[in-house]
C-alpha cells in the first residue's frame, strides 16, 4: 500500500480549496470537513499527531468518492488526494477507529469474497480454459446480472469462447474501508484463480475492478498473469473487426454518463462514444459536464453501501445534467445503480450493444 | 480529540447556553443541520488569511466556534438569528472561506452559520436581465448555470471556484473582468438580508430609485457585522459574441499607467486591464522577460464594438511607446489565472507571503507603488515585493502588491511589520487601504485612519442594527481586538 506524501498533502491542505466546486460530497453536504482541502487538513493533522483517530475523524476522511473531480482544477500535478485519503484511512484500524456501517460488508468480504454476501454460484460458466476470461465484478453480480448476460451474449454473437470463474471481489472495497490485510488476501486469491483459468486476456466491465487490477495490484507488488482490457475497448474492437454488427436500437436518443474512473483515471472517453455512434439512428446527447469533466453519480468508493443517502443525493444532482428525454447509458455498474432514480431508464453499455447486435 | 491550540480566542459562550440553543435550533433547521463535532468546528474556524495557514503548520487555529449550523432557507436564517440574539450568542456567517484577512475567525466562539446549503438560483429573468440567486451558491457553479442559459455574470474573482455569491457581496468583491462589467456593487441590483433580531428585508430590483439611501445595499461590504445576506438579484449579460486579446510592453510603469488613463478617458472599456511591473511580467510571462512592464488586455462583446475599442486602445498605447507582444500571453493568463499553488509550496518552505491591494488615483498611482515597495523591502527578511494594477476607473486603479519574505522564526512579527510598513506608505500617499479583499480582522486596525469620523458613523449603524453585538464580533475595525493589534 502507498505511503502518505506529506508534502503533497500539505500542498492541498494549504490551498484555498479551488477544486471545491467539483467535489460532489461537499456540494451536497455543505460540510467544510469533507471539502477536499478540509479532508487534507484533517489527514495532515492525523499524520502530525495533532489529532487522534476516532469515528468522527474516520467518517470525515472517508467522505471521498475517489471520483477525482478535484483533479479537474488541481494545480498540483503530483497530488492524488483520493489515494492520500486511502493511505490515511489505512492507519485508522491501528488508531482504533471503525466505521460501524461498513462492518457487515467487511464481514461479507471475509466470508463470501463479496461485500454483498453470498455469491451467485451460477456465475461460473462459459468454456473452461478459454482464452478470454470475463470478470464481471461483485456489483454487477449482485445488482445487475442482466449486464453479465448481455456480455455473455455478445461473446456468443461474436463467435468467441469465454469463461467466467468463481471470482472474488478485487479487493478495492476492503482497501478503502481500511482493511489492508483482507484486500491483499482477496487479491492473492483472485490471482490464483486467474492463473488456474489458463486465460490470456481478462475483460472487465467494472472500472473500479479495472483500476484495482491495473493500478493497485502492481503497487501491492502483485503481478498479473494475464492482459487486462476494459469492456468498452474490447467490444469496440469486436465492432471494428466486424464480429459484432449493430442494427437499429429500440430507442432514439441516449445520454452517455462518463464513469469517473474511465474518464479521469483511465482517460477512456472515446470508446463508449464510438460504440454508441456505430449504432444506426441513435442520437448521443452529451451532458453539460462530460468526458474528463464528468461529474460523479455518487457510486464511487462503495458510497452506495457506506453512505447511501449522500450517494443518492449526488446521483440526483448528476441526473439533472443528463437529458430527461433520453435513456441513460453508462459503462459502470455503480453508476447504473446510482442513476436508477426518478423513473429514469439506465442501461450499461454492454446491454445497449447487445440489444442492437 | 485534537491537540490543536487556539491563538486568538477571546472567550466562549457558556456551554449550558449553547446546549439549550442547540436544542431549540434543532426545531428550526433539524438536528442533522447542527454540529458540535470537533471535526466540523476545526474545519469551519478559519479562512484563507495567510496567518491561519502559518498557524496550521504549527498545529494551531485562530479560534474555534462552538456550533456549526447549516440553514436551508431565509426563514431558517431569520429564526436562528432571532434565537441567537435572544441568548446573545455570537454568529459568524460563513460561505466558502476564501477571505484573505481573517474575517471568518470566530473570535468569541458561538455559531458558525454555514450558508452553503442555500445554493439555489431562484429565478432567471431574461427580459430584465436579472438572476435571483441564494447566498451560498459557489461562484464557478453560478457562472456555469448562467452559461448554460446563454449568459455570464461578468464577475470572476481569483477565488471564483472557492467563493460564494454571498461572500462576494459581503466582502465587496471585484472580479478580473471588472473594467467592463463592474465590481459586485455595480452588479447587484437588490438583495435580501436578515438582521440580528431576525428581521428579513430586501430591496426592489428596479434600475434605480430616488427613495433615500438603500437599506439593502448597506449590506454590501458589511462582512457579516450588520446581518446575513441571504439572496441577491444580480445583473447578467448575454455571453459575449467575441473576444479580442492584446499584450503590450512599455519602457517603464509611468508610461503604462498613462496609456491606461488615456484609453479609459477616451471611453474604451476592455474587460480585463492588467499592468504588471517588470518583475511580475517576468514571473507570469517568462517569454516577455523581466525588464519591461507588461500590459494584458481582453476585450469582449459584440464584434464591431470590440474591434473599434481595440483599435482606439492600440492607437493610444502606441503613442505612449508601447511594443505590441501579440495575443498569446492573454491565453496563458486565462489558463493560469486561478492558480495559487505557489503559496502552498512557499509556506512549506518557511515563507511568509501575502497580497496587499489598495486603491490609487492616477495622481498617486505610481508613487504609491514606489512607496509601498520601498517600505516592504526595507523590512528585514523580505525577498520580493512586486505589483500590478487592475480594475481600472476614469479616476484611478487598484494596485495589488505581492509580498514574499523569509523571516526565520518570527513569522508573525514579520507579517505585522510588512503590513504596518505597507499601510503607512499607502495612507501617506493618500491611497485607500483596500480595493477588494476587504477588512476582516487584520486590516481593522487601520479603519480609523481610513475613515476618520466616518468610522464613528459605521459604529452607530452597527449599534442600531445589532444592539447585542452578536454579528461577527471584532471585524471591520468596529471593535478593538486586543489579541491582534497591528
Amino acid at each position: 500500500m502507498g505511503k502518505v506524501n506529506m508534502e503533497e498533502l500539505l500542498n492541498c491542505a494549504l490551498c484555498p480549496n479551488i477544486c471545491r466546486c467539483e467535489c460532489p460530497v461537499l456540494q451536497v453536504t455543505g460540510r467544510e470537513a469533507v471539502a477536499p482541502a478540509g479532508k487534507a487538513r484533517l489527514a495532515a493533522m492525523l499524520q502530525k499527531e495533532q489529532l487522534d483517530w476516532d469515528e468522527e475523524v474516520l467518517d470525515a476522511v472517508s467522505h471521498c468518492l475517489s471520483c477525482r473531480g478535484c483533479t479537474i482544477h488541481c494545480p498540483f500535478a503530483e497530488l492524488s488526494l483520493c489515494d492520500e485519503l486511502i493511505n490515511a484511512r489505512l492507519a485508522a484500524k491501528a488508531g482504533g477507529a471503525r466505521l460501524p456501517q461498513v462492518e457487515p460488508y467487511l464481514a461479507n468480504l471475509k466470508n463470501y469474497g463479496s461485500p454483498y454476501g453470498q455469491k451467485n454460484e451460477t456465475a461460473v460458466c462459459g468454456e473452461k480454459g478459454a482464452e478470454i476470461l470475463y470478470y464481471a465484478g461483485c456489483t454487477s453480480m449482485a445488482n445487475n446480472p442482466a449486464s453479465i448476460e448481455a456480455a455473455r451474449s455478445l461473446f456468443s454473437k461474436a463467435g468467441l469462447s469465454y469463461q467466467m470463474i468463481d471470482e472474488d471481489c478485487c479487493g478495492y472495497p476492503a482497501e478503502i474501508w481500511g482493511d489492508e490485510e483482507l484486500a491483499r488476501r482477496l487479491a492473492e486469491e483472485n490471482l490464483r484463480k486467474m492463473k488456474e483459468s489458463g486465460a490470456s486476456t481478462m475483460v472487465t466491465g467494472c472500472p473500479e475492478c479495472w483500476l484495482t487490477f491495473t493500478g493497485h495490484y502492481p503497487e501491492w507488488g502483485l503481478e498479473l498473469p494475464l492482459e487486462i482490457i476494459d469492456a468498452p475497448a474490447y467490444f469496440l474492437g469486436l465492432l471494428k473487426e466486424g464480429r459484432l454488427k449493430p442494427g437499429r436500437a429500440d430507442m432514439k436518443k441516449v445520454s452517455y454518463h462518463d464513469p469517473c474512473i474511465w474518464a479521469r483515471a483511465a482517460q477512456k472517453t472515446a470508446e463508449p462514444r464510438e460504440i454508441i455512434n456505430k449504432i444506426p439512428g441513435l442520437e448521443l446527447h452529451e451532458a453539460s459536464s462530460s468526458g474528463e469533466k464528468t461529474r460523479c453519480c455518487g457510486g464511487g468508493a462503495m458510497f452506495q453501501l457506506s453512505y447511501p443517502d449522500t450517494a443518492a443525493a449526488i446521483a440526483r444532482r448528476r441526473l439533472a445534467e443528463l437529458a430527461e428525454d433520453a435513456a441513460i447509458v453508462t459503462a459502470c455498474p455503480f453508476c447504473r445503480e446510482g442513476l436508477l432514480q426518478e423513473n429514469r431508464q439506465v442501461l450499461e453499455l454492454v446491454e445497449l450493444l447487445d440489444r442492437t447486435c | 480529540m485534537s491537540r490543536v491550540k487556539t491563538i486568538l480566542q477571546q472567550g466562549k459562550v457558556k456551554q449550558a447556553v449553547i446546549d439549550k440553543f442547540r436544542e431549540n435550533a434543532a426545531d428550526i433547521v433539524g438536528a442533522d443541520n447542527i454540529s458540535s463535532g470537533e471535526i466540523d468546528l476545526l474545519s469551519t474556524c478559519r479562512d484563507y488569511w495567510p496567518i491561519s495557514s502559518i498557524w496550521m503548520l504549527e498545529g494551531a487555529v485562530p479560534a474555534l466556534p462552538q456550533l456549526v449550523v447549516w440553514p436551508n432557507t431565509t426563514e431558517e436564517v431569520s429564526r436562528i438569528l432571532a434565537l441567537a440574539n435572544e441568548k446573545k450568542i455570537p454568529v459568524v456567517p460563513y460561505g466558502e472561506g476564501s477571505g484573505a484577512l481573517g474575517g471568518a475567525v470566530p473570535l468569541q466562539g458561538g455559531i458558525m452559520l454555514d450558508l452553503k446549503k442555500m445554493n439555489r438560483a431562484r429565478k432567471l429573468d431574461e427580459l430584465n436581465q436579472l438572476v435571483t440567486v441564494e447566498c451560498g451558491m459557489n461562484g464557478a457553479l453560478y457562472e456555469e448555470y448562467l452559461n448554460q442559459n446563454g449568459y455570464t455574470g461578468g464577475h470572476f474573482p481569483q477565488s471564483l471556484r472557492c467563493s460564494t455569491v454571498g461572500g462576494w457581496l459581503a466582502c465587496r468583491a471585484a472580479g478580473q473582468f471588472s473594467t467592463r462589467y463592474g465590481k459586485i456593487e455595480d452588479i447587484v441590483v437588490s438583495l435580501e438580508a436578515v438582521l440580528s433580531d431576525g428581521t428579513i428585508f430586501s430591496g426592489r430590483s428596479v434600475p434605480r430609485a430616488a427613495t433615500g439611501p438603500r437599506a439593502d445595499l448597506l449590506m454590501v461590504g458589511s462582512e457579516g457585522v450588520l446581518g446575513v445576506i441571504t439572496a441577491a438579484d444580480l445583473r447578467i449579460w448575454p455571453l459575449p459574441e467575441k473576444r479580442h486579446f492584446a499584450t503590450y510592453t512599455f519602457d517603464n510603469l509611468a508610461d503604462g499607467l498613462e496609456a491606461i488613463r488615456k484609453f479609459i478617458r477616451a471611453g474604451t472599456r476592455p474587460a480585463v486591464v492588467r499592468l504588471y511591473d517588470a518583475q511580475e511580467t517576468g514571473n507570469h510571462f517568462p517569454e516577455l522577460g523581466d525588464k519591461r512592464p507588461g500590459l494584458i488586455l481582453l476585450f469582449e462583446g459584440a464584434e464591431p464594438i470590440i474591434t473599434a475599442e481595440a483599435g482606439v486602445v492600440d492607437q493610444i498605447v502606441s503613442g505612449q511607446g508601447a511594443v505590441d507582444a501579440g495575443p498569446d500571453f492573454v491565453e496563458h493568463w486565462l489558463e493560469t489565472r486561478f492558480n495559487v499553488s505557489a503559496a502552498s509550496r512557499l509556506l512549506q518552505k518557511g515563507a511568509v507571503l501575502d497580497t496587499i491591494e489598495v486603491t490609487t488615483n492616477w495622481h498617486n498611482a505610481h508613487s504609491t507603488y514606489q512607496a509601498m515597495q520601498k517600505a516592504i523591502l526595507s523590512e528585514e527578511g523580505t525577498m520580493m515585493a512586486s505589483g500590478h494594477w487592475s480594475h481600472v476607473y476614469p479616476e484611478g486603479a487598484a494596485l495589488y502588491m505581492t509580498v514574499v519574505g523569509f523571516p526565520g522564526e518570527n513569522k508573525i512579527g514579520y507579517y505585522k511589520s510588512i503590513w504596518r510598513a505597507a499601510m503607512k506608505a499607502c495612507l501617506d500617499e493618500g491611497a485607500a487601504i483596500s480595493h477588494h479583499h476587504g477588512i476582516g480582522l487584520h486590516r481593522g486596525a487601520w479603519m480609523e485612519e481610513e475613515h476618520g469620523r466616518g468610522l464613528e458613523v459605521l459604529k452607530k449603524v452597527k449599534a442600531a442594527l445589532d444592539p447585542n453585538g452578536i454579528m461577527n464580533p471584532g471585524k471591520l475595525g468596529l471593535e478593538e481586538v486586543q489579541q491582534w493589534e497591528k
